[in-house]
């Protein structure tokens, strides 16, 4: 596994495009930050945690557009072939792309989550925002990862970079954007979505209870990441199951 | 245009794998492409795997290599399948298309993964390089070389584990006079040095001068089974005459 991790971390360091897609969803949360904080878009109520996370969905688009893309380019490059013929274990490739995305998505979003901080804190007044719990960058760290799982094992189930894409925007914005459809369970989906999951750890007021996980915080945080645990298997029993190039 | 060193197979002496494909059936869709094949490619000899277009040659090779699973038989290297071998690139290198390679990644790039993903040296990547005689492109992107220099990168992917085995599909293609002469002795000196090498290709003549054995394949039967001198079945008649008699394109 080790060997196959390096061989999936050196593809992403060997392309320059996917770098440039990488820093690109690293950049969309500070930018959105920025733009919201200097346009006096924070409420009294929050924090420069608060604030700097305000741009951490566009930061996941990013991120999990980028795993589905770099993942399903292996089909499209006609890549998959090499990659099974240099390691034919399945799961150990699978496991491997999963690892070395979500490595790389959470060193890029844990230095975006810090330059949105950074950028929040210097165009704020200090006096009027408390600094917040570090915990709020964190969350966003964690939902990048649990969206770039989600977009490794939609590039493998899709084959195509559109389509995984697509599947990964629908994924994050549709529990939100449906939710008046979902009736009782709509705490349970939503307030386990990736975006609420954040203004949760928040802990601002932003949120509508119908919108909050039952649970608390930390369920919330871990059904997230059982979800995305569980789409990540689906992605690697799909490519085991069927021929690979 | 890149000139090509002298050619210099892998030098190390491999534990010797014969390819071997027992009763392969695939079915698609209800059609069956591969129906009862078997065959075995032996170390030390150079193959020849040949047959008509649509016939299942790349299906029989991607089926040993695990890319195409069987719907029923057994392909094996070595007397294990692919994927139960601990070191894949020493066992066997494949080169199965041209064009499965990033564009947008280097050559040095690319063996670099192939090499991290089987805990090869460094070392591998330059001498590799150098042995396909691509240094002076080597960190050109792939996309911005023209077919030859990508099937000779595509060969260097197959033999940078230096493989007991090599399975190689249409390798010519794309490939200049010197560059086919070069690749037909760089063969020669891989199956001389104990290693098995099978390999797909329309070139009659080519194939007649580095095949010691021949498996031909048609609507997914094999339909010949022979050394080359028992497939000929004569002095004077040629590989091409032979071959369009069996397949019956003549």
């Amino acid at each position: 596994m080790r060997t196959a991790l390096r061989g999936e971390l050196l593809k992403i360091a060997t392309v320059r495009g996917q770098w440039i897609g990488l820093a690109l969803a690293a950049v969309a949360m500070p930018m959105t930050s920025l733009l919201v904080a200097a346009s006096g878009g924070l409420s009294p109520e929050d924090t420069v945690t608060s604030g700097a996370a305000t741009g951490s969905l566009a930061g996941l688009l990013g991120f999990g557009a980028w795993a589905a893309s770099v993942t399903a380019g292996e089909y499209s490059h006609q890549t998959m072939v090499v990659s099974l013929s240099t390691v034919p274990r399945r799961t150990v490739f699978y496991g491997a792309k999963v690892i070395a995305a979500s490595l790389t998505a959470a060193a890029a979003s844990l230095a975006s989550a810090v330059l949105a901080f950074a950028v929040v804190y210097a165009v704020t007044p200090h006096s009027s925002h408390r600094v917040g719990s570090p915990a709020t960058l964190l969350s966003v760290v964690v939902a990048a990862v649990a969206v770039t799982a989600i977009g490794v094992a939609a590039g493998v189930l899709t084959r195509s970079s559109a389509a995984a894409i697509t599947a990964v925007v629908v994924l994050i914005l549709l529990p939100q954007t449906a939710a008046g459809l979902l009736g009782g369970l709509q705490p349970w989906v939503v307030g386990a979505s990736p975006g609420p999951v954040i203004t949760q750890v928040v802990g601002n007021s932003q949120l509508d209870a119908d919108q909050t996980y039952p649970p608390g915080t930390a369920a919330a945080v871990a059904t997230l990441l059982a979800a995305a645990a569980g789409i990540a298997v689906v992605g690697g029993c799909a490519l085991v199951r069927r021929d690979g190039g | 245009m890149p000139s090509l060193p002298s050619p210099s197979a892998p030098v190390s002496v491999p534990t010797p794998a014969a390819i071997e494909v027992a009763d392969a059936t695939k079915v698609i869709d209800g059609v069956t492409v591969l129906d009862r094949v078997s065959f075995t490619a032996r170390p030390g000899r150079v193959t020849a795997f040949l047959g008509p277009n649509g016939a299942g040659k790349s299906t029989t090779l991607r089926a040993i290599l695990g890319i195409d699973h069987l719907t029923s038989g057994t392909a094996t290297i070595g007397g294990r399948r692919f994927h139960e071998h601990h070191r894949p690139a020493a066992v066997i290198g494949a080169l199965l298309t041209p064009d499965a390679i990033h564009p947008r990644r280097t050559a040095r790039g690319h063996l670099s993964v192939v090499a991290a993903s089987n805990g090869l040296p460094r070392a591998s990547v330059a001498k590799t390089i150098e042995l396909v005689g691509i240094t002076e492109i080597a960190d050109l992107e792939a996309g911005q070389m023209s077919l030859g220099m990508r099937q000779r990168l595509s060969l260097a992917t197959a033999l940078i584990g230096e493989p007991a085995a090599v399975i190689l599909d249409e390798p010519h293609n794309g490939l200049d006079a010197a560059a086919i002469r070069w690749l037909r002795v760089v063969l020669r000196q891989l199956a001389d040095s104990g290693r098995t090498v099978l390999l797909s290709s329309h070139l009659m003549p080519e194939i007649e001068l580095v095949a010691d054995d021949v498996v031909v394949i048609d609507r997914g039967s094999i339909q010949a089974d022979a050394t080359l001198p028992e497939f000929l079945s004569g002095p004077d008649v040629s590989l091409e005459d032979r071959y369009l008699d069996l397949v019956g394109e003549a």
